[in-house]
């Protein structure tokens, strides 16, 4: 069949379109060109934790205070009985808990938080960036305003750690955030857990500085610490939390996740999506097949139309 | 023994019956939970979630899965439109509507679960769009899919309503009818590019849950498997469908096109069981299938129920109805049951944390699922959606213009280009 100037014309336009939609998807979405994953680093100025599970006593002042820097309520989750909640929950950001085996020949004290990842799974999760990481110290912190209540960051995290407020119609996900938002009011220099803590357990500075402290600690102590390392320098791509421990890690809540990050499971995804070509093209492509298709359909219903008088259905 | 030429209402059956009334029940009670749940909240005795099990029903049953048996719509679509399976025409209209019924009743279901759905209006601002969030992809293409193209894409039978029964309107439908051809293909192109990217997010979901999700499930290929496995889930809720109107309104069934289907079915399920095979043997996790307690008798009970029952389809039996039925029905729960595991079952949220939901979660889940049955039984009563010949078609022309004197349903339309 010969095709008119015009049909030509026609064609080019239509098939043109989405081409055009790419084009103005892929000026709206820049950061769809940079969907692939390269090796995330911690910012210059990321400040985190160094617990060392050796030094920890398990006094709890460490909860006390931090739900006294964050505004907390007294967490009564457990019949009633004040500050003993069984794990995280949005009233408690820190929690110390004891690891014992039956017989009681092994023990060691343990705290949870936020480990402050540095390419957080939970933030990759979050739609509209409700969690977010503060670009000069790397605090993942939540904003209220962008959050949807979702819960993803909650299937997200490997370390269990944001809580979400089961009760009430203005829900929150609660998590520690180093106490990011009492020292930049200016109201203290360092975290409740670390400013409180008697036996310096936990110490609260820059990554760069906890990272050699734990390491010349090591070295200082041949032996003494679990596989002579430090949980988080690698531990799911890096954390900014960082622990010391002389029994293994497993035992005291911090699971073996590998050294890749979370959000790089990923990445193959992420390369299918590049640019948005791959959709774009398949979108094309199908929308040829179906162009062809359609005509010849059409056509068959009309023939169908002369036999039976039955009104052509789409 | 008939063809399938034209899609045909059912007609000389009250739209209002006990069964209608049961649902509207159901839907009702369901309703006032869902107030109930949004003044109160979550926890409590209101759902089964807890911080380790952050997800439930909710998301895991009406979305996850239920939007896999509602992929009809662009599984049959594809094989129609794109590759030209002919045959496939007659049931688009069933594939459509069962589509846009799971996805806008998963959708509204979702807003339901959320805690702070207020904010889901940045969703219309794209700078706060993370790209990286598979959550993201699906709120924006599973939202955008079901509004746009699979909204259009269920016009035509409204259209034809309205030409044949309100003339008022019928200039205006059919000047609908007629943008709507000259854009179709461009529509359905979109009916099948966003389903196909959000199918597989919902895989891509759990691979964020990192290895708490079981070796046997989590692998970077999970948003692959998910959409293949919606793929055959929507031709068995397809057939499903077709089967229960025979059961129901004693509809004239079409052999052809139902043996296509369950050829569609047959090989779907068995490209999808040999790669997720190959795929755990080259991962190296083959042995998982036999040393991972319950999880190891949950998936064979998936590729079981899965593979059994294509296989049975791919056999002389299955041209038997109800060994039909069986098969497809067996398959869609094995499918089901896959779409879900990595969500619950095989999801090691913490150690000693379990789900279940309450009893508030179930109801209100049901009666979302009750919404769309009820939809779709109206429906096809007032709409030609399910398949018939182009004789039931003149059975039917007959019966409601005794009915309803004054509207015409045969050679009314010129015929045109």
């Amino acid at each position: 069949m010969a095709m008119t100037r015009r049909e030509a014309f026609k064609t080019l336009a239509k098939g043109s379109l989405p081409l055009l939609a790419a084009g103005c998807v892929s000026t709206v979405l820049p950061e769809v060109a940079h969907a692939e994953e390269e090796k995330i680093e911690a910012p210059k100025g990321a400040l985190g934790l160094l617990y060392d599970a050796t030094r920890c006593v398990g006094c709890k002042s460490c909860m006390v205070a931090c739900s006294q820097a964050n505004d907390l309520k007294p967490d009564t989750t457990t019949d009633g009985i004040h500050q003993a909640p069984p794990a995280l929950n949005y009233r408690t950001k820190n929690i110390i808990k004891l690891y014992r085996t039956a017989d009681g020949s092994d023990h060691s004290y343990f705290k949870q938080q936020c480990m402050q990842c540095i390419d957080p799974g939970c933030m990759n999760a979050c739609m509209f960036g409700g969690l977010r990481k503060d670009p000069e110290t790397g605090v993942v912190w939540w904003k209220g305003t962008k959050c949807v209540g979702c819960r993803y960051c909650e299937i997200a995290c490997s370390f269990h750690i944001p809580a979400f407020q089961w009760d009430g119609v203005n829900p929150k996900i609660v998590k520690c955030e180093l106490c990011r938002d009492p020292i930049q009011k200016g109201l203290r220099k360092q975290p409740g857990c670390t400013e409180v803590c008697p036996t310096q357990a936990v110490i609260y500075g820059r990554r760069e500085d906890l990272l050699k402290e734990a390491k010349s600690r090591i070295a200082a102590n041949p032996g003494k610490y679990f596989e002579q390392r430090v949980y988080g320098e690698h531990d799911a791509g890096g954390t900014q939390v960082l622990y010391l421990s002389r029994v293994s890690f497993d035992k005291i809540g911090l699971p073996n996740v590998g050294e890749e990050s979370i959000p790089s499971g990923l990445k193959y995804s992420h390369m299918l999506y590049k640019w948005l070509a791959l959709p774009v093209a398949l979108y094309a492509g199908m929308v040829a097949f179906a162009g062809k298709n359609f005509k010849e359909h059409s056509h068959h219903l009309v023939e169908d139309q002369k036999k039976t008088g039955l009104r052509p259905q789409l | 023994m008939t063809r399938w030429e034209r899609s045909v209402p059912v007609y000389g059956i009250p739209v209002i019956t006990r069964g209608f009334w049961a649902l509207c029940a159901l839907i009702a009670v369901g309703l006032v939970l869902t107030v109930v749940r949004e003044v109160v909240g979550l926890g409590g005795s209101i759902s089964g979630m807890s911080d380790p099990f952050a997800w439930g029903l909710w998301k895991t049953f009406n979305v996850m899965v239920l939007t896999g048996l509602g992929s009809g719509g662009f599984a049959v679509g594809i094989a129609a439109w794109v590759f030209n399976n002919k045959k496939l025409h007659s049931v688009m209209r069933v594939a459509l509507l069962t589509s846009f019924l799971a996805y806008s009743t998963g959708l509204i279901m979702l807003g339901v679960d959320v805690g702070r759905p207020w904010n889901f209006y940045w969703v219309a601002w794209l700078p706060t769009w993370n790209l990286h969030s598979p959550l993201l992809e699906i709120a924006v293409c599973m939202s955008l899919y079901a509004s746009v193209p699979l909204f259009l894409e269920n016009l035509p039978p409204l259209f034809e309503y309205l030409i044949y029964e309100h003339p008022k309107w019928r200039g205006f439908a059919l000047g609908c009818e007629k943008a709507m051809k000259s854009v179709y293909p461009f529509i359905v192109g979109l009916a099948y590019i966003l389903p196909i990217m959000h199918q597989s997010s919902l895989g891509a979901l759990m691979i964020l849950g990192g290895n708490r999700v079981n070796t046997l499930w989590q692998t970077p290929f999970l948003p692959l498997l998910y959409v293949w496995a919606a793929a055959f889930l929507g031709y068995n809720c397809v057939v499903l469908c077709l089967l229960l109107a025979k059961l129901a309104w004693k509809r004239d069934l079409d052999p052809s096109v139902l043996l296509e289907l369950n050829k569609l079915t047959v090989w779907t399920v068995y490209s999808w069981t040999a790669f997720r095979f190959l795929e755990i043997l080259f991962r190296g996790k083959i042995l998982h299938v036999f040393t991972d307690g319950y999880l190891s008798i949950l998936f064979w009970v998936e590729t079981a129920l899965i593979l059994g029952s294509a296989y049975v389809l791919s056999t002389e039996k299955a041209k038997k109805i109800s060994t039909m039925f069986q098969a497809h029905a067996v398959c869609a729960l094995g499918g089901m049951i896959y779409r879900f595991s990595p969500t619950t079952l095989a999801f090691h949220a913490k150690e000693g944390a379990t789900y279940f939901p309450s009893a508030i979660e179930l109801i209100v889940s049901l009666s979302f699922v009750a919404i769309a049955v009820l939809a779709y039984l109206v429906a096809v009563k007032k709409l030609a959606i399910l398949p018939g010949s182009n004789e039931e078609w003149l059975k039917m022309a007959k019966y409601e213009e005794q009915a309803k004197p004054g509207i015409q349903l045969t050679g009314y339309a010129p015929v045109e280009h």
